[in-house]
């Protein structure tokens, strides 16, 4: 069962098409990539499935709910992280997750909260002021945060791109871990190929808006006659096809 | 939904997001010193400085009722606070870079208002306090001199501030980040037309009809024949409500054209960036 759908969806700004004619889909469980260089539309795209911006023309369906028409229900079980997003910058951990616990309704807010703080190693930091945080325990809480309704879908762009490798490996583990236990699904962007190939099911290709090339990361890599999906990345950037 | 949370369109989980927008309020202005001392320190100054000002103007025999300027400072500062709490209560997530976050969860704008607008009455029920404590102390004005018009000046006057909020909201969102500082100036660009401090018929004509278009100029108008001791002028009092009723309505209008557009063009997203 397919938890999003996204059909024909396009956006132009101005003169530039930045999505044109995307289609695809996650099924339940699932964990797809979007790939491709900048500029290429994956934030649009995803930012169009969140409902934050709206597209021309085509729809995006989560959880067999139509984004312009019923978001509230499809929002409720879904969830977003961004390495450009941050919190509120004043408020302690333990007070941003009690908020967001609140805005997606949660029946007991305290005890998710505190599992969320024992689950993401945050138990330590709960006093802790967001600004005074380094940029790995930020992205703790921004995943604590992206968790914390149990989403059955959690979308994710660069969410290691401020991560030393480490701590992008502990959060690799952690998102892989949650949702083979939860059966949740995941659609993320990322910059970093070996990230993708250890996270990812099936890979989209974006480039100029479209969707040039779809497969896992062995097929992707055949299709294109090289090694890797980093190669497969240079290929697709620099305007190369399939062999 | 799971059972961990609430029914999506239920009202215990309307309630629990208005809630969250309330906390998130709440915790930040406790974390903010700068702005607790922001809150009270413009409207302290200005009570001070007023209040000075009647003292001497009586002492020199001006004709002028010390109640008069001083409930129009207290009164004011009510629509100024409200007005610039509510918008700044939504910055806060736009220069935490936090607004996208909020947009991608199932809150309304609806219940997005009412938890500002919630934690705002909060706000403000705890600055005049202090407001019209200080007025008393400092220069024996109570404001409840005013009688129990109080109530529905006060009504009035906060509606007015929270269509303003809405306005300014709806401006930066609808034109971007840059026009931020109309968070801060718009209620004091309505302050002239607004008869605080002197009576709408001292305006040129044009200056007159715009001013009759201010709920708060027949707010005003109202308190000085009260003070003065004429009674409530209900007529004006229901002009001020039917203007507000129309200030909140294109405000809300505004601002859900100005969120759409926003979605459209792409500029809700550059509020993460």
């Amino acid at each position: 069962m397919d938890v999003l759908t996204v059909t024909a969806l396009r956006k132009r700004f101005g003169p530039v098409a930045a999505v044109d004619g995307v289609s695809f889909s996650v099924a339940a469980g699932e964990v797809v990539g979007l790939l491709g260089p900048n500029g290429a539309g994956k934030t649009t795209t995803l930012h169009m499935v969140l409902g934050l911006t709206l597209p021309d023309s085509g729809t995006v369906e989560m959880f067999g709910h139509d984004m312009t028409r019923d978001r509230t229900r499809a929002l409720a079980r879904a969830n977003f992280a961004a390495s450009y997003l941050h919190l509120p910058a004043v408020l302690r951990v333990e007070e941003i997750l009690d908020v967001y616990a609140h805005l997606y309704g949660l029946r007991r807010p305290a005890a998710r909260v505190a599992h969320m703080l024992e689950l993401l190693d945050l138990g330590p930091l709960r006093r802790q002021q967001f600004s005074r945080l380094s940029s790995g325990q930020q992205t703790r809480v921004l995943l604590a945060k992206a968790l914390l309704n149990e989403p059955g879908l959690l979308i994710l762009d660069e969410p290691t791109a401020n991560l030393d490798p480490d701590a992008a490996d502990r959060v690799r583990g952690l998102l892989i871990e949650q949702a083979a236990l939860s059966g949740r699904a995941m659609l993320i962007t990322s910059h970093n190929m070996r990230e993708v190939e250890r996270m990812c099911d099936r890979v989209h290709f974006v480039s100029g808006g479209r969707i040039v090339a779809t497969g896992n990361a062995t097929e992707l890599a055949g299709a294109y006659g090289v090694d890797d999906l980093e190669a497969v990345f240079l290929r697709v950037a620099r305007g190369g096809a399939a062999a | 939904m799971t059972t961990l949370a609430h029914d999506v369109a239920g009202g215990v989980a309307r309630r629990r997001r208005v809630a969250g927008i309330v906390r998130r309020d709440f915790y930040a202005t406790r974390r903010n010193g700068g702005r607790i001392v922001e809150i009270l320190f413009w409207p302290v100054l200005e009570l001070v400085i007023w209040g000075f000002v009647s003292v001497f103007l009586r002492a020199n025999n001006v004709p002028i009722a010390v109640s008069v300027l001083l409930g129009a400072v207290l009164l004011w500062q009510v629509v100024g606070r409200a007005q610039g709490d509510l918008a700044a209560m939504f910055l806060h997530d736009v220069w935490s870079r936090n607004l996208l976050n909020v947009f991608v969860s199932p809150l309304s704008l609806g219940e997005f208002l009412a938890g500002h607008v919630i934690f705002g009455a909060a706000l403000l029920t705890a600055n005049s306090l202090v407001m019209s404590g200080l007025a008393l102390l400092l220069y024996g004005f109570g404001i409840t001199t005013i009688g129990p018009a109080l109530v529905p000046f006060l009504v009035l006057l906060v509606a007015m501030g929270w269509g303003l909020g809405m306005v300014a909201i709806a401006v930066v969102i609808r034109f971007g980040e840059s026009t931020q500082s109309i968070a801060w100036v718009l209620a004091a660009a309505f302050q002239p037309f607004a008869a605080v401090f002197y009576p709408v018929s001292v305006l040129p004509p044009a200056a007159e009809a715009l001013a009759h278009a201010v709920p708060a100029s027949h707010i005003f108008e109202g308190m000085r024949g009260v003070l003065a001791g004429q009674g409530i002028d209900w007529s004006g009092l229901a002009v001020a409500a039917v203007l507000d009723v129309l200030l909140l309505a294109g405000a809300l209008t505004f601002l859900a054209h100005a969120l759409r557009h926003a979605r459209r063009t792409g500029r809700l997203s550059k509020f993460g960036e």
